[in-house]
Formats: C-alpha cells, sequence, structure tokens
C-alpha cells in the first residue's frame, strides 16, 4: 500500500496543486507575457498601440531618466543591504548565547519594526527627520551637536538617499538578524565546542568555524536582501516622494510614475522588464542556495 | 571559560543589543507619546517624553473624525481587517491544499514546480505591479476590495511553508485512510488537516501580517475613499497634502495602525519565528 501507483499520485498530486497552477499561471505567468508584449509597442492609456519592437529598451539604454533611477537604486540599496547586513549579522552573534539574560526582551524589540507598516511608521519617520523641531534634531541638540540640528534629511540631495536607507534599515535589520539566528541555531555546538577544548580563542572559533559554516546562508540575505530591498516603494514614496530633484527616484518609482502619471504603458512595461531581469537574475542565485534544505 | 574575559564579552553584548533595541524601539516610543499630547507638545526641542497635558482622547478623534471625502479611519480600519481576515482563510485554505500536493504524492517536475513558485517570492512586487493592473482591470475588479484579496490568497511562500510542515505527517496515516476506503480529499480534509494547528497558526499570522501592510497595491487599484485600507487612508495624512498638520492625531492614527501587527507579533511570536525558520529553510 505504501507504493501506491505511479499514475494514481501524478493524478492526485497534480489534482492539489492545481490552485497553485492556476495561481501561478494568472499572477506571474500572464503578466510577464502581458508586459514582454505591451514593452514592444508605443502604447500610452487610452491610445491604440503600434509594434515598435526594441525601440523602448533602445529608448531606456539612452534615457537619462531611466539612468538616474538605476543609480539612485543602487546607491540607496547598497548603503542599506551593506548596512543591514553587518548589523544583523552582529546582532545575531550577540542573541545567540542561550545565557544570556533579557534575550527574549532584544528579539522582540529588534523584530517589532518588521511587523508593522511602512506608511505608519514612515508618519513617524518624516517627523523624526524634521529639520530644526523634529526628533532626530531634538537628540542632536540633547548631545550638544546643534548644529547638525537644522540638517534637511529629506530635502538635501546629498542626504535624502542616506534618510531613506536610514529608514529602511531600521525596518528591515530585524528580520535579517533572525534569519542569521536560526542559521547560527543549526551549526552543530560540538564543533564550536571541540575547537574550544582545543585550546581555540572564541575569535578563532568564529572566523575559522562558525563564519564559514554560515556562509550559505550569508549569500541567502545578501542576495534576497538586494531583491527585496531594490523593489521597495513605499520608503521612498513615505520619505521623499523621489525628490529632491530626482535624487531618491528609484526604478519602482520611476514606473510607477512612468504608467500611472504619464500613461506610457509601453515604455513602462519595458523598464518593468528590466527590472524583473535584474531581480531575476538574482533571485534564482538566492533560490540556489535554498534546495539544500528540501528534505530534512 | 569564566572571568574578566567572558564578563567582558556579556556586557558588550548587552551594551549592543540595548543600543540597538532603542534605535529599533525609540520611533514607536515617540509615536504614542506624540499620539497623546497637544499639539503644541509635540514637536518640541528639547523633546518631551512624557506629555505636559495628557490627551487620551486623541485616539478616539483619530479614529472617528471624518477626513478628506468625509470617511474616517474606524472605516479604513474595518477595510483592513476585512480584506487581511478573508485572505487569511483563503490563504489557509488554498495553502495547505497545494502544499499537500506537493509533500505527499510523486509526480515528475514535482521539485521543480516547487522551485520556480518559491523563486516568485524572491521577485518583487513591485516588478509586476503594472502588468497585474492591467489584469485586475480587465476583470472588472479595480477599485473592489477582492483585488486586495485574490492576488495574495496564495503565494510561493505560504505554498512552501505549508508544505515543510506536511512533509512531516507520517505516510502511515495516509495509507490507513485509504484502507479504509476514504477518497483523497477526505483523507486531507479529516485526517491531515486537523493536524495542522501550529502550522495554521504560523501560516495565519504570515498571511495576515502580509496583507494588513499591503500599500503599493492598494494605492494602485483602489479610488474610492469608502474601500480604502488602513495604509492607504494613513498615507493621505503625510507632509505634502494640504490638510491641516495635526501631528498629534497622524500619530494617534499611526499608533493605531502599528498597534494590531505588534500585538499579534507579541502574543504569537513562536509560532511567527518558527514560520521564518522555515521559511529560510533552516528546518522542516
Amino acid at each position: 500500500m505504501r507504493r501506491i501507483q505511479l499514475a494514481y499520485q501524478t493524478k492526485f498530486g497534480l489534482l492539489f496543486i492545481s490552485p497553485a497552477a492556476l495561481y501561478f499561471a494568472g499572477f506571474w505567468v500572464l503578466p510577464v507575457a502581458l508586459a514582454v508584449v505591451a514593452s514592444a509597442t508605443d502604447w500610452r492609456i487610452g491610445r491604440p498601440a503600434h509594434f515598435i519592437g526594441l525601440s523602448n529598451y533602445a529608448g531606456l539604454v539612452s534615457d537619462p531618466q531611466f539612468h538616474h533611477a538605476l543609480l539612485a537604486s543602487l546607491t540607496m540599496t547598497g548603503i542599506a543591504l551593506a548596512s543591514i547586513v553587518a548589523l544583523a549579522l552582529v546582532l545575531a552573534v550577540a542573541l545567540n548565547d542561550s545565557g544570556l539574560r533579557l534575550s527574549r526582551f532584544y528579539k522582540l524589540a529588534v523584530f517589532a519594526p518588521v511587523v508593522t507598516d511602512w506608511v505608519a511608521t514612515g508618519l513617524a519617520w518624516q517627523l523624526i527627520f524634521l529639520p530644526n523641531q523634529g526628533v532626530l534634531a531634538g537628540l542632536f541638540e540633547g548631545v550638544g551637536l546643534s548644529q547638525w540640528s537644522s540638517l534637511r534629511w529629506t530635502s538635501t540631495r546629498q542626504l535624502a538617499p542616506l534618510a531613506v536607507a536610514i529608514f529602511v534599515v531600521w525596518k528591515m535589520t530585524g528580520l535579517y538578524t533572525m534569519v542569521f539566528l536560526a542559521g547560527l541555531r543549526s551549526v552543530p555546538r560540538e564543533f564550536q565546542e571541540a575547537a574550544l577544548m582545543d585550546g581555540a580563542s572564541a575569535t578563532q572559533v568564529f572566523s575559522r568555524i562558525t563564519m564559514p559554516l554560515l556562509r550559505p546562508i550569508t549569500v541567502f540575505v545578501v542576495v534576497s536582501g538586494f531583491v527585496t530591498v531594490i523593489g521597495l516603494f513605499e520608503p521612498i514614496f513615505m520619505l521623499t516622494g523621489g525628490g529632491p530633484a530626482d535624487a531618491t527616484r528609484a526604478l519602482p518609482i520611476f514606473m510607477y510614475e512612468t504608467f500611472f502619471q504619464f500613461q506610457r504603458a509601453g515604455y513602462a512595461s519595458a523598464a518593468g522588464m528590466v527590472f524583473l531581469a535584474i531581480c531575476l537574475v538574482f533571485a534564482l542565485l538566492a533560490a540556489r542556495q535554498l534546495p539544500y534544505s528540501f528534505y530534512e | 571559560m569564566p572571568g574578566a574575559y567572558h564578563r567582558l564579552i556579556r556586557l558588550s553584548q548587552h551594551a549592543l543589543l540595548s543600543a540597538y533595541s532603542i534605535f529599533s524601539l525609540l520611533p514607536f516610543l515617540w509615536m504614542v507619546s506624540a499620539a497623546l499630547k497637544r499639539p503644541q507638545d509635540v514637536l518640541t526641542v528639547p523633546i518631551r517624553w512624557i506629555p505636559p497635558v495628557w490627551q487620551p482622547q486623541n485616539f478616539l478623534r483619530a479614529l472617528l473624525e471624518p477626513r478628506f471625502a468625509g470617511e474616517n479611519l474606524a472605516r479604513f480600519m474595518a477595510n483592513s481587517v476585512m480584506v487581511a481576515v478573508i485572505t487569511t482563510m483563503a490563504s489557509i485554505l488554498l495553502s495547505t491544499i497545494v502544499g499537500y500536493g506537493f509533500a505527499k504524492f510523486q509526480f515528475r517536475l514535482r521539485d521543480t514546480l516547487l522551485w520556480v513558485m518559491l523563486s516568485t517570492t524572491l521577485l518583487p512586487f513591485s516588478s509586476v505591479i503594472i502588468p497585474l493592473f492591467l489584469i485586475v482591470r480587465r476583470l472588472h475588479m479595480i477599485d473592489s476590495l477582492w483585488a486586495l484579496v485574490i492576488p495574495f490568497a496564495l503565494t510561493g511562500q505560504s505554498i512552501f511553508l505549508a508544505r515543510q510542515f506536511i512533509i512531516t505527517v507520517p505516510g502511515e496515516l495516509l495509507d490507513a485512510g485509504r484502507v479504509d476506503g476514504a477518497g483523497e480529499m477526505q483523507i486531507f480534509l479529516r485526517l491531515v488537516f486537523p493536524l495542522l494547528g501550529p502550522a495554521i497558526v504560523t501560516l495565519g499570522i504570515t498571511t495576515f501580517l502580509t496583507s494588513w501592510n499591503l500599500f503599493l497595491w492598494p494605492l494602485v487599484v483602489l479610488s474610492s475613499q469608502e474601500r480604502f485600507t488602513l495604509p492607504l487612508g494613513l498615507s493621505l495624512m503625510g507632509l505634502g497634502s494640504t490638510f491641516l498638520v495635526d501631528y498629534h492625531l497622524w500619530m494617534a492614527a499611526a499608533a493605531l495602525a502599528v498597534l494590531p501587527p505588534l500585538a499579534v507579533f507579541f502574543l504569537l511570536e513562536r509560532q511567527y519565528m518558527r514560520g521564518l525558520e522555515a521559511l529560510s529553510g533552516l528546518k522542516g
């Protein structure tokens, strides 16, 4: 009975997964196919579309606005992701200690921003970054750095990408801390104990044993973090709306505006496909790190 | 390794973790403090963490006073609850059915299919939002709350979560059901589904939080204010709007919006974290 027929298994297996097939077809395959077709046209909402081949893609290659969006995306994602990975790793190592008092409190505190929404917390961060009278200004005054309290965090070209990155780091670090923590827990304790017995120092144990074993999870965090952070629309929308002077007009904002404000459906679709292709490369890299857990 | 070295490590652990916890919690503390203040006490230098005059009625005003086109926050909140609850229920049923198919049946290309669906969770939603909008428009679901439910009722993430839990259900149980002559759907509903209690909690929290926090998609598909969800309603309060800047009410509204997710998370932290571990692929 254990080995029921393959045909039977296939029939019911496919039956049970059929909702997923429907979803995948309707919400991934169809949209992407549609976007590919639309990206080869000059379609604007409300007007007839004409086939124009790869002109939209050629347009993107020479569009300074698109270059700028790409650069803004990479800048903000780079700053945010580097900080997130470094912080998450350090926090996870500090938390991975069963004898640590308050560790439950720390975990809840570090993770709390992850479960809340971008808009409510974004409203708070708008007021935190407010020059002269905001929370950050108040804190600077409090520690005697009053010359910094007039910094216009969200409305100067140099600081706006940094402000968005700080908001992203605040919101996402907890998530990757927990991913690292789960990774650390899966490192067998015996390895570390054996090394300590042999006279290795704690730093040696970490750099020679723990870190190499964490490699797959680190690669996963960097790659999936990159795709997640570069796809974020909300933090930019909430803090700067893309400004000042395009400084934070990243790809998701660029696409949104091209489509919903300028109604250029064909051109926006082409931008979406370029964006998707970038993310797909990274997603495939990240997914390759996953299969080690497919079977227990 | 006791002694001074060990104590130093402990001390630095606490220093680091408490510093980060302050950074993490400070925006929430300030939000709640501002929500209880009079407008003139909100933005002061130096910061007054304890409201000089307490105004708990700010929460009621934020919730009930009509904003924008006459709708109030309570309405947005009711919409959010409705969307999140329906999405969660649909997701629990659909993902366990699909997860069961992936976990307990052998067929060709099964693992490839699972891998492909799992990979989609790594793609940013914003990259397909334009064609998805066109499809939903064609289906005449624009400006309908169903447009917020249906695309999120089954995701690669929820399928994978369900599959990871169901794979631990013993095969003998299913075989026993088959010997007794039960149909496959019956086996799933009567024997497997009741065993999934903890998994369903994990799955439910994950879906609920995702749905509750959705912003870009509702922004794109909703246009009538009576159907706005909470994040969408809140965003209208943002800087640049022409409405009177009453920061104390903003923060009261924001605090009301972060409260349900935080409460769900604090109460069900263990289940939520287990889901996260299953998703990062470290535990079955």
